[in-house]
């Protein structure tokens, strides 16, 4: 490139000055107008995270205090302690467990919904809880989930006049499988969404190609459908990591008792930097919830990288 | 309509082909998918009707006919004590004008400093902005959990530990996604009328404001609505940072108000909170479906 532009270079300018000029005018604008985005960018996500990073090799108790630097014992201390064992592997669930039945999900809404009437209605609906608050939600379900003799909640109310026994939805042990089915059901209408609209721009004749040929829904979704929109799917898969890992207030409402952390079992990455921070029980450790900051920026990094490798593919150009 | 008049009997081309014989064939995964999906659809709608009826039952009725209509409240003349409740005593009354003003300010200003951010990224020709796009778009990625101890500290020591560090944040924060989403819609508008309003004399500077500006209203439109149904419903840096609960924004006073009404079992009022939290986004969404389901697919969808 540079070899080749240093000779017509002043050729260039000198036939095309006004747009020359007009070009130059246009750059110079660029700071002005990128500047404060960048800069709020810059000061309110870089430098944090930067801070975080280092904040994470100290020892510090919180406000008041001084970090003193302590190495890693932060993260193997970290490593060892069963909260954040019970955060790490609930997190890994959500994003692994709840990516595979949301995608499940989605993949076969796209096959059914592609020529199902009022279609366009039934993906609107689907999306609906994604506009309400992950508090909000976490509330609604843990009514759902609820289990109290006498005052039982919704699921608990229709198994009872169903004629089964009520079941502790919400026991420790059950609450990372009810949280990841109810993660699915609220985000499957979001991902459905999305690749509704990536199918809605496959040209139809693929499809009515297929049908003369009597294709089953199986072998349309496998042939046309995933094919043309791996693109999206990809994508779509990148953002679910990022979502599903930093899940925070959906659990901290549904498997807790309200204001205060949930138990330990049934915690996410998320819920562990917010209890070490601002935690109710126990002394705050900015130092811990440091490091899990910094796991959870590294856990999603691998994760993201990890999945673009795994679906790339040449570009499909229709 | 009617077979009997002889226009009918001329036979036309049909407009559209028949579909394929193999098509309407019933297939049990077509039934099976078709189910599932109807069985999904009435889940939610179940779960609005749910929601909305209960906000105005008495706690009773919620556990007891949680699919009835509501008849305690009404018959005895207040159907919108829940309401009242969760207004006054729980002080979403004072919690609904911050999140307006909040979440209204905030979602403005995102969108003023972040559309002259997408254009000069996508417009000016200058070298290494795609990389940069690149490194904004990165921050969509970055949990706020790994921001906030830092800016914690640093916020409570200048005493911007209130709504306005809030309104700050929310603005800083809700960058990588408005520039993301904006420069999509940038980088689909036409040079030809840019080139235009340039032979025409137009400085870049007005170029912007007068041309691209309401060329990109769609697209700043969605930018609206989606920061705003995002802002509406963040929690967790409204927990970090709000400390007075006069100032508390709806999902912060939801927040604070579930452990209390648990105790209490004032679940009506609780869920009349949740109404009050909800319900606004829900009409904003109606309104609005087809620019965020539009701005959802250019952000995701390249």
């Amino acid at each position: 490139m540079a070899t080749l532009t240093t000779a017509p270079a002043p050729r260039v300018s000198e036939t095309r000055d006004a747009g020359g000029a007009h070009l130059r005018r246009k750059k110079r604008l660029f700071w002005p107008f990128a500047a404060p985005a960048l800069a709020l960018y810059l000061a309110f996500l870089v430098l944090p995270t930067l801070a975080t990073v280092v904040l994470s090799f100290t020892a510090w108790a919180g406000a008041g205090d001084t970090p003193q630097p302590n190495g890693v014992t932060n993260y193997t201390r970290m490593w060892a302690s069963d909260s954040f064992q019970y955060a790490f592997r609930n997190t890994l669930v959500y994003v692994f467990l709840g990516g595979v039945g949301t995608f499940a999900l989605a993949f076969l809404f796209t096959m059914v919904l592609r020529d199902m009437r009022g279609g366009k209605v039934v993906r609107a609906i689907l999306f609906f809880p994604n506009i309400v608050a992950p508090v909000a939600l976490g509330m609604f379900l843990g009514f759902v989930f609820k289990y109290q003799p006498g005052k039982q909640g919704l699921a608990n109310f229709v198994l009872e006049h169903a004629g089964a026994d009520a079941a502790k939805f919400l026991a420790p042990a059950n609450v990372t499988g009810v949280v990841t089915a109810s993660l699915i059901w609220a985000s499957s209408g979001f991902y459905i969404t999305i690749l509704m609209a990536a199918v809605d721009r496959i040209p139809p004749y693929l499809y009515e190609d297929a049908e003369l040929g009597g294709a089953s829904p199986w072998q349309k979704f496998r042939n046309i459908t995933l094919p043309m929109t791996w693109d999206v799917v990809g994508v779509a898969g990148v953002l679910w990591t990022i979502n599903a890992l930093k899940i925070f207030e959906l659990v901290f409402v549904l498997a807790g008792p309200g204001t205060y952390a949930p138990p330990n079992q049934a915690w996410t990455l998320g819920i562990y930097v917010f209890d070490r921070t601002f935690g109710s029980n126990g002394t705050p450790d900015f130092g811990a919830a440091c490091a899990c900051a910094v796991a959870m920026i590294a856990l999603v990094s691998v994760l993201v990288v990890l999945l673009r490798r795994v679906m790339r593919r040449d570009a499909l150009q229709f | 309509m009617t077979l009997s008049s002889s226009e009918t009997r001329v036979r036309k081309v049909p407009r559209k082909p028949r579909p394929a014989p193999g098509s309407r064939r019933l297939n049990p995964l077509r039934l099976l998918g078709s189910s599932i999906v109807w069985l999904f659809t009435a889940g939610n709608v179940l779960v609005l009707y749910w929601l909305v009826t209960a906000a105005f039952k008495t706690p009773v009725e919620i556990f007891t006919k949680p699919f009835a209509l509501p008849y305690q409240w009404f018959h005895l003349g207040k159907p919108f004590r829940n309401f009242a409740y969760a207004w006054t005593n729980a002080g979403f009354g004072d919690a609904v004008l911050t999140t307006v003003v909040l979440v209204g300010l905030a979602t403005v200003a995102t969108v003023a400093v972040s559309a002259p951010c997408a254009y000069a990224l996508t417009r000016l020709g200058v070298r290494g902005s795609g990389p940069l796009t690149n490194v904004v778009a990165i921050g969509m990625g970055v949990p706020f959990q790994t921001v906030i101890i830092p800016l914690f500290v640093v916020l409570s020591r200048i005493h911007l530990d209130n709504e306005y560090g809030l309104f700050v944040l929310y603005v800083a924060l809700s960058i990588p996604f408005t520039v993301f989403l904006l420069t999509g819609f940038f980088r689909s508008l036409p040079d030809e009328l840019e080139e235009a309003a340039a032979l025409d004399g137009a400085s870049p500077v007005r170029t912007f404001f007068s041309v691209m500006l309401p060329l990109a209203r769609g697209g700043l439109i969605t930018a609206l609505t989606l920061n705003a149904i995002g802002l509406w419903n963040e929690t967790l840096l409204a927990i970090v940072f709000l400390k007075d609960q006069a100032h508390f924004t709806l999902s912060r006073a939801l927040f604070t108000f579930y452990g209390a009404a648990s105790y209490q079992s004032e679940y009506g009022g609780l869920i009349a909170g949740v109404a009050i939290v909800v319900l606004p986004m829900l009409v904003l969404y109606l309104v609005l479906a087809r620019r965020i389901i539009s701005g959802l697919t250019l952000g995701a969808g390249k």
